[in-house]
């Protein structure tokens, strides 16, 4: 049948409302408080924003210069992303290598890696001595803390870490995209003879813009709303995300939420009309674009020279820039790590040694432990309840009329910049909404509950939709099964493995979750919380070694979602 | 009385009538073929009797009871897809044995009937084998012996043949039909493949734009095709236009393109009626001389086909119409190797006569 029916059967009435209950008050209400926030306390956002007696508007001067800054960064690094992602998107998907599947792992790393660890990376990497520039005989860093970067007018170090963070939703989403098309159509347009560069402009390129789109969405999303990074290597500079996170700590949560609710509208504003437009092209192609025939001609003539002679360029410069952000900063701080494990090696003092600051007079260590059982609580318990939200959720997705709607609001929560997304947590369950929670353990798990859900049923979805469980189901009911011991016997065990790789992910991610934590977390610091809190106290050798354990500790995450989905 | 009956039974999709006011009905232990074309209504009308669509308007009744807003499960009447649907994380037991198990039989009634159900499909020996270790042949024994062990007494099978290799599928007919009939089951069939359908069911229903076209035993629906759909989707057939210019007692005449006339005994058309002749390639002669009592006509061999057993001309007749004739090969046949000077000759007996459709002559045979 070319229609998709979704059965109805199998979902009781009981369990559709509970679990869009759950979604309503656990997910989606923060974010409405948020917007709601600003507009019931309008008076106090217009005093303390546009009208304070003592400073008159600054604070929205502040705000706008701060949001323009943020636009420039995530506009320059989705510019740039796009550049060096669609090629190593294309080789990923198109071409068979020994040591694929690495190199894609390794794509994916600053996903898994807690942010604050890797901004810390990238950030002795370039201008410390331990990093580059030590490496290479100088006795500074490569680049100073603030270096621009000329026309965007943006620090170079921001850049790097944005670039690195967002480049795995540029080449994993495209990559999928052009899997998903027809390698027939290249082919053909290949044996008509139109070289490789002129096949991939005139073919794959129009027929993957949607997902070019949705991917520079998803890129820039994830930019504007960047913190835990961000805040470890902005130096003087402040994008939109930690001005929230600074006003926020001076209690001015006025301009705090009026500024998170500019954001989650902005990202939206963006994102919206793209989602619209990706989803309506999907249905319906036409190369969007026309060239007067004779620079087409032209155009068709310096393709075929570049396609044969520089073909290697577009295996090598993605490669580079892999290298370069993500790699190089990882081998640096483990590198690091084992330099200043006993004493400084550059000053010979045994007080700027690893072992000194985890367990002399300032006691690190202990605080790392009460952080590793912070983090591991709350990834448990947050993960958990996630998944029980998660599993009934994404079975009404694909089986209700309205599921596709709840997916797409389901998106919210994923580009929600993630400081604006602790902010909302804390009004809504703190003092000034439910006062039910107060900042600390269980707030911080509310916050990750949030984030947790979309996570584990996007995954689910996909193993869902990976098989046939619709038939399996009818299969089993017409051999006697009631729907619920169907979906019991059948459906649950063909989705496990998507539920445990969901279950992974999300652990992962709350493990290494910072901007949001950093806002709802009180006294209950989380382990890249405390990374930051180093960074800040400049314990850089406590620092390392707390972001090397943070980066091994997702390195060994990640190998199990290997074998899980594989197996 | 009739195990499953259908009443005025429709099944929409939006915009689009799938199934449309049905009637039918199955006899207890019958096996019945649901044929029709891709797009025809055939799945919806089987899933509907399932249980796992439910009709927009009509009721269902098996044995006797009203089953509209029955669950599949209480139905009796198991499901086979054409993938099978083996449960890919259950070994053969597991599957064969799911229907007893989760209808809560003891222990010791799942294992016996489990067993003697793969023995019956020659499977015992397989029992822990994952489904993606057995062959396509293997699987669909599988997935049989799990519909019988689940008690049900209703087989809905879903283009059965349509994932196993030709030669395979030929096997499998045949002992698909003799399980049936061996374990007393009542089965309904959906294929599009007209030969499957002629050789396994008792009866036929052509299904055609969600409408049953005719229903019948294979030789009767062969034979006596009730319109033009039917002559050309079973069997297939040559067609010409023509008028009826003339009845007596036992024949009328139709002319046909060129001012050529076809004798044919049907009489039930009226004289200066638009008509369409069908007659079956294997219907048709090719000689050298004219056949008495036959309609004869002169031609020339444009092509020559050999499809295995029999061979198959492509003749233009002297009015510029083609006609194709199927001749089966044997020891004294001789081939005609000439293509100028052929005469075929069919019988006014063999000739099928519907009245010209409104929407076309080619519409109306490509129609789904």
């Amino acid at each position: 049948m070319p229609l998709r029916l979704k059965g109805s059967a199998g979902l009781s009435k009981t369990v559709v409302w509970a679990t869009l209950g759950a979604l309503l008050v656990f997910v989606l209400l923060p974010t409405f408080y948020l917007i709601s926030y600003v507009f019931v306390r309008w008076n106090e956002v217009r005093v303390e924003v546009f009208e304070n007696p003592i400073i008159g508007d600054e604070n929205w001067r502040q705000i706008l210069k701060v949001l323009f800054f943020s636009f420039r960064l995530s506009l320059s690094t989705v510019a740039f992303d796009l550049v060096f992602g669609i090629p190593l998107a294309y080789v990923l998907a198109r071409k068979r290598f020994y040591g694929k599947s690495l190199l894609e792992d390794v794509v994916t790393l600053p996903l898994v890696i807690p942010t604050s660890g890797f901004g810390f990376a990238t950030l002795i990497t370039w201008t410390t001595v331990a990093g580059l520039g030590g490496a290479l005989g100088l006795n500074s860093g490569l680049i100073p803390l603030n270096a621009l970067i000329p026309v965007v007018d943006v620090t170079f170090i921001l850049f790097t870490v944005h670039v690195a963070l967002t480049f795995p939703y540029i080449v994993r989403t495209l990559e999928t995209k052009f899997q998903s098309i027809d390698i027939t159509f290249e082919t053909a347009s290949r044996t008509l003879g139109a070289s490789a560069l002129t096949t991939f402009r005139n073919i794959l390129f129009p027929l993957s813009l949607p997902g070019v789109f949705s991917a520079s969405v998803l890129a820039f999303a994830r930019s504007l709303g960047e913190t835990g990074a961000t805040l470890i290597v902005s130096g003087v500079s402040s994008t939109a995300s930690i001005a929230i996170v600074r006003w926020t700590s001076e209690f001015k949560l006025a301009t705090a939420s009026f500024m998170g609710s500019l954001l989650v509208v902005t990202a939206w504003l963006i994102i919206l009309p793209v989602e619209l437009y990706a989803g309506r092209r999907a249905r319906s192609f036409r190369i969007p674009y026309q060239l007067p025939t004779s620079l087409s001609n032209r155009l068709i003539k310096i393709e075929r020279l570049v396609s044969r002679r520089l073909a290697y360029l577009k295996d090598i410069l993605p490669l580079i820039v892999v290298m370069v952000t993500v790699i190089v900063p990882i081998v640096v701080v483990l590198n690091s790590v084992i330099l200043y494990w006993s004493t400084d090696p550059y000053t010979g003092k045994v007080q700027g040694g690893v072992l000194y600051q985890l367990f002399g007079p300032s006691n690190y260590f202990s605080s790392v432990v009460r952080a590793s059982s912070t983090s591991i609580i709350v990834a448990l318990a947050s993960t958990y309840i996630a998944t029980c939200i998660a599993i009934p959720l994404a079975f009404v997705i694909e089986r209700r009329w309205y599921g596709d709607f709840i997916r797409s609001i389901l998106k919210v929560p994923l580009i929600m910049p993630t400081s604006s997304l602790g902010l909302s947590v804390l009004l809504l369950w703190g003092s000034s909404g439910f006062n039910l929670v107060s900042s600390g353990i269980w707030l911080i798990t509310l916050t990750h509950v949030v984030f947790s859900v979309p996570v584990i049923v996007e995954s689910i979805i996909a193993a869902y939709e990976g098989s046939e469980i619709q038939m399996y189901e009818d299969s089993a009911r017409t051999l006697g099964a009631t729907a619920y011991n169907a979906i019991e016997t059948v459906s649950l065990p063909l989705i496990k493995s998507g539920i445990l790789t969901g279950f992974i992910l999300s652990f992962t991610h709350s493990l290494g979750e910072t901007g949001a934590t950093f806002i709802v977390m009180g006294r209950d610091i989380t382990i890249p919380a405390l990374v930051v809190n180093m960074v800040e106290a400049l314990a850089i050798p406590a620092a390392l070694f707390t972001s090397t354990y943070l980066i091994i500790l997702s390195l060994i995450l990640l190998a199990v979602i290997r074998i899980i989905t594989r197996s | 009385m009739a195990l499953i009956r259908l009443v005025n039974v429709t099944k929409k999709f939006g915009e689009i009538t799938a199934v449309d006011h049905i009637d039918l009905a199955v006899e207890d232990g019958e096996y019945l073929c649901i044929l029709g074309q891709t797009g025809a209504g055939k799945t919806t009308l089987l899933r509907t009797i399932a249980g796992l669509l439910k009709p927009d308007e009509g009721e269902i009744y098996i044995e006797g009871k009203l089953v509209n807003g029955v669950p599949p499960e209480q139905r009796n009447a198991v499901y086979m897809f054409q993938q099978f649907a083996l449960f890919p994380h259950m070994n053969v037991w597991q599957n064969v044995s799911f229907g007893p198990v989760i209808k809560d039989r003891s222990s010791e009634e799942v294992k016996e009937v489990s067993s003697e159900i793969l023995e019956m499909v020659r499977l015992a020996d397989r029992k822990d084998a994952f489904p993606h270790e057995l062959s396509g042949g293997m699987q669909q024994r599988v997935a049989l012996a799990r519909g019988i062990a689940s008690g049900a007494r209703i087989l809905l099978l879903d283009e059965p043949l349509g994932a196993l290799d030709a030669r395979l599928r030929v096997d499998i007919r045949r002992q698909l039909r003799k399980l049936v009939k061996d374990q007393k089951l009542t089965a309904i069939h959906v294929t599009h493949d007209q030969e499957e359908a002629l050789m396994i069911a008792d009866r036929i229903a052509v299904l055609r734009k969600g409408t049953i076209e005719q229903m019948g035993e294979p030789h009767e629906i062969y034979s006596r095709p009730r319109s033009i759909f039917v002559a050309g989707f079973v069997g297939g057939a040559n067609f010409i236009e023509g008028n009826v210019v003339k009845i007596d007692s036992s024949s009328s005449s139709i002319e046909i393109r060129g001012g050529y006339e076809i004798r044919v005994s049907d009489t039930s058309k009226r004289v200066g009626e638009k008509v369409v002749v069908a007659v079956r390639p294997e219907d048709i002669s090719v000689g050298l001389e004219e056949v008495s009592g036959s309609n004869n006509f002169h031609g020339k061999i444009e092509s020559a086909t050999f499809i295995g057993g029999s061979i198959e001309y492509k003749i233009r007749l002297e009015n510029e119409e083609t006609v194709s004739s199927r001749i089966l090969l044997s020891g004294n046949l001789k081939t005609y190797e000439a293509t100028e000077g052929i005469v075929v000759s069919f019988s006014p007996e063999k000739c099928f006569v519907f009245p010209y459709p409104k929407a076309g002559l080619l519409q109306e045979i490509e129609a789904i």
